[in-house]
C-alpha cells in the first residue's frame, strides 16, 4: 500500500466534522475564565454545528469561541473569526457572523506546530483532515538513518530548554547493542511555562506522530510518555488520541503503510520542579524516590532500567512532524505571562527576524511599560529592555517560559522569590543544592548584599549540584544583581548599563 | 485519622491498587491510584501500596514524601491554594491572600499564568484572572 493510499483510507474511515463550524475553546483556560456559563447560549444559537476545542493559544480571549465558516464576499474561501472575552461580550457579535455580518479577530495561520492548536475537537478524524499522520507515513517508507539524517538537516533541537541535536541524540541510542527505549518528557514543571498542556490538549494527535517518527528512527519499540499530573485535562486528551489511534491501527499495526509496533503507556506525574529533570523521570518511571542519578553513564548508554533511553521534549517530537514539510519553520513555543495585554502561547519564528520588542508587541505591549522579562523562571536569567531589539536565537530561549515584569516592578523581590521557590524544590539529595539554595536565601534577606559571598556561593552549587536545579538556582540571582545592582542596594544601574 | 474513613472508601483504595501489576515500577501509579480513591494518603494507604507493590515502608514512606501532589493530609473544605508564581504576584497574589485570610494557603505555580493571578479549590478546580472584589462571590458560591 502506498502512503497517499494509506492516508486516504484512514481518512475516508475517519471523517472529519463539518468544515463551517462554532468551536468553543473549553480547554483548562476557557473553564478557568469561565467559558461553562456561555455554553447554553452557544448550543442555542449554533446548534449541531458547535464542536468543543481545547485553548488555540490565546489564553487572553478566554472564554472564547471561533467561527469557522465559507465567507461569501471571498468567494467562498474558508474564514476564521475568532471571539473573545464572551463573558464581556456577550454571543451577540458571534450570533451576527453566523448570519454573514463578521468582526471578529481573524486568526490566519502560516504552518508550525500550533496549526491545528485549539481548531480541533482532538479526533483523529479532524486531526487527519488537518495533515496529521502524513509525516510519519513518509517517515515508516524510509530507512531509519536516512530520518535521523533528515531531522539533522532541518537543524531540531531539544525543546525543553538544553537545545541538545536531537538527531545526534537518536543516533547515540540507535547504535547501541539493544533496542532502545523512548521516554517522553511531558511533565512541564517549570513554573511560567504551559506549552506541552495546551499541546496536548489542543492537538493530542501531534504528539503521537512525534512518538511514532522517534519511535521508528532509533528503533524503539516501548514508549513511555511522562505527563504532569496537575495536567489532566492533556492527560486525558492524549490518552484518548492513543486509544482513537491504536483502534484505527496507526499505532500497534498497519494503517500507515508500514507496521508500527510500538507499545506507548502513559505515565502520570505527581508535582515537584524537579520531576521535569530527565534522570529523575526515569527513576519515578521505575518506581525509585525522584531525586536525579549521577552522569555518566549517559542514558543513551544506560538510562530507564539500565537499558538505552531516548529521551526527549514533548515539544521536540511535535516539531519533529513538521520533517517533510515544504520549508519547516524554525520555530519555538513562548509561554508568555505578566504585564502584558494578550497573554498566552505563541509560536515564534527563531529565523533572526524575530525580537523580545516583536513578541511583546503581538502581545500587545510595548517595550517600554516593561522592567525586564523573566525568561526560564527559577533557573533562567532577567532580559532586560536594553536587549529587546537582538534576534532572538534558539539556544537562548531554554524552554520558552517568559514573564514579563511591569515597569517599576522590584526585581529584587523577585529574584528573592526564586530563590525560595529553589530552596522549596530542591529534593535534598546533594548538598550544594540543598544547603545552597537555603543559604542563598538567607544571603538575599540579609540587611546588605555581601555580593562576593553569593557569587562564591553560586559558583560552588553551579559546579558541584548534582542536578540543573541546583546548577542554575544562581543563574537568576546573578543576573538581576548584575543588570539591577541598585534594586540590591549596590554599585548603580548607571554604572551597569555602562560597563 | 484513619478511623474517620469509611471502609468502603478503603475498600475502594484497596481495590484500585490491586488491579496494578505486583511490580516496583508501578510504586507512583499505586500511589496516585490510592490519592484518588481516598482525596489523600492515610497510612493505610501507605502500607497498603508498600504491601502491594513489595517495596519497603520507609521507601514507600519517602517517595510519599517527595511529590508535592500527593497530600499525607485530607485536604480541607473551604481552603484555597493561591497561586504565588511570578505572574500571579504580578497580578496581585498577595492582595488575595490577604482577602482569603485564614481561608487562604499560598501555593507555588498553578501552570496557568496566562490567567493570572489563579486561585484554586480544594478538589483542583482552577479559576483564573480572580480580583479580590469577585472573590467573595467565587468562595461563597463554590466552597
Amino acid at each position: 500500500m502506498t502512503i497517499d493510499a494509506a492516508l486516504t483510507a484512514l481518512r475516508e474511515t475517519h471523517a472529519a466534522a463539518a468544515e463551517a463550524r462554532v468551536l468553543v475553546h473549553r480547554g483548562t483556560c476557557g473553564q478557568a475564565a469561565g467559558v461553562e456559563r456561555t455554553l447554553d447560549e452557544l448550543r442555542g444559537i449554533a446548534g449541531t454545528s458547535l464542536v468543543e476545542a481545547a485553548c488555540d493559544g490565546a489564553c487572553w480571549a478566554a472564554p472564547a469561541a471561533t467561527v469557522i465558516r465559507a465567507d461569501a464576499s471571498a468567494n467562498g474561501a474558508t474564514h476564521v473569526h475568532r471571539f473573545a472575552r464572551l463573558d464581556e461580550s456577550g454571543v451577540v457579535p458571534l450570533e451576527a457572523c453566523l448570519g454573514g455580518d463578521c468582526d471578529g479577530d481573524g486568526d490566519e495561520r502560516n504552518g508550525g506546530v500550533t496549526e491545528r492548536l485549539g481548531r480541533t475537537d482532538r479526533s483523529l478524524g479532524d486531526a487527519l483532515a488537518g495533515g496529521a499522520y502524513a509525516a510519519a507515513a513518509q517517515a515508516l517508507a524510509m530507512e531509519p538513518g536516512a530520518v535521523v539524517d533528515a531531522v539533522e538537516a532541518l537543524g531540531l533541537t531539544g525543546r525543553g530548554g538544553a537545545h541538545f541535536p536531537t538527531a545526534l541524540k537518536w543516533r547515540f541510542a540507535s547504535g547501541a547493542a539493544e533496542a532502545p527505549l523512548l521516554v517522553v518528557n511531558a511533565e512541564e514543571g517549570e513554573p511560567g511555562v504551559f506549552k506541552d498542556r495546551h499541546m496536548l490538549e489542543g492537538d493530542p494527535h501531534r504528539l503521537l506522530e512525534g512518538v511514532i517518527i522517534a519511535a521508528h528512527a532509533t528503533g524503539a519499540q516501548q514508549v513511555f510518555v511522562y505527563i504532569n499530573g496537575q495536567a489532566r485535562n492533556a492527560g486525558a486528551a492524549f490518552e484518548r488520541a492513543l486509544v482513537e489511534a491504536t483502534e484505527a491501527g496507526i499505532v500497534g499495526g498497519d494503517a500507515l503503510g508500514a507496521a508500527v509496533d510500538l507499545e506507548v503507556e502513559i505515565r502520570s506525574g505527581a508535582g515537584g520542579y524537579v520531576s521535569g529533570e530527565e534522570t529523575v523521570i526515569l527513576n519515578s518511571i521505575e518506581g525509585q524516590r525522584p531525586v536525579p542519578r549521577f552522569k555518566p553513564p549517559q542514558i543513551t548508554e544506560a538510562g530507564l532500567f539500565g537499558r538505552p533511553t531516548v529521551l526527549n521534549n514533548a515539544e521536540t517530537l511535535a516539531a519533529a512532524t513538521l520533517l517533510f514539510d515544504a520549508s519547516p519553520p524554525s520555530t519555538k513555543l513562548v509561554s508568555l505571562s505578566g504585564a502584558v495585554p494578550r497573554p498566552g502561547l505563541y509560536e515564534v519564528a527563531v529565523d533572526g527576524g524575530s525580537t523580545w520588542a516583536t513578541v511583546l508587541a503581538e502581545a500587545g505591549a510595548a517595550s517600554h511599560d516593561i522592567e525586564a522579562l523573566l525568561l526560564g523562571g527559577p533557573s533562567g536569567l532577567f532580559v532586560p529592555p536594553s536587549l529587546f531589539d537582538q534576534p532572538l536565537e534558539m539556544a537562548a530561549l531554554g524552554a520558552g517560559g517568559v514573564v514579563a515584569l511591569a515597569a517599576g516592578s522590584d526585581v529584587a523581590a523577585v529574584a528573592l522569590d526564586l530563590a525560595r521557590y529553589n530552596a522549596s524544590e530542591s529534593c535534598g539529595e546533594c548538598t550544594p543544592c540543598r544547603e545552597g539554595t537555603q543559604r542563598l536565601v538567607a544571603l538575599l534577606e540579609a540587611p546588605a548584599l555581601d555580593r562576593p559571598r553569593v557569587d562564591q556561593l553560586i559558583d560552588v552549587m553551579m559546579e558541584a549540584s548534582l542536578c540543573q536545579l541546583g546548577g542554575m538556582a544562581g543563574r537568576p540571582i546573578a543576573s538581576a544583581i548584575e543588570l539591577f545592582p541598585l534594586a540590591f542596594g549596590v554599585g548603580s544601574d548607571a554604572e551597569a548599563a555602562s560597563s | 485519622m484513619a478511623a474517620e474513613i469509611a471502609d468502603s472508601t478503603l475498600a475502594a483504595m484497596r481495590a484500585a491498587v490491586d488491579v496494578l501489576p505486583r511490580r516496583r515500577d508501578q510504586l507512583l501509579p499505586a500511589l496516585i491510584a490510592a490519592e484518588h480513591a481516598i482525596d489523600w494518603l492515610p497510612e493505610a494507604a501507605i502500607e497498603h501500596v508498600a504491601a502491594h507493590t513489595r517495596i519497603p515502608l520507609s521507601e514507600v514512606y519517602a517517595t510519599a514524601t517527595a511529590y508535592s501532589e500527593l497530600r499525607l493530609e485530607p485536604p480541607v473544605e473551604g481552603r484555597w491554594n493561591v497561586c504565588t508564581g511570578v505572574a500571579c504576584q504580578q497580578a496581585g497574589a498577595d492582595a488575595l491572600v490577604d482577602a482569603l485570610g485564614e481561608r487562604a494557603a499560598p501555593t507555588a505555580c498553578r501552570f496557568l499564568c496566562s490567567l493570572a493571578p489563579v486561585i484554586e479549590r480544594h478538589d483542583g478546580a482552577l479559576s483564573g484572572r480572580v480580583s479580590v472584589e469577585a472573590l467573595a462571590a467565587l468562595t461563597d458560591g463554590a466552597s
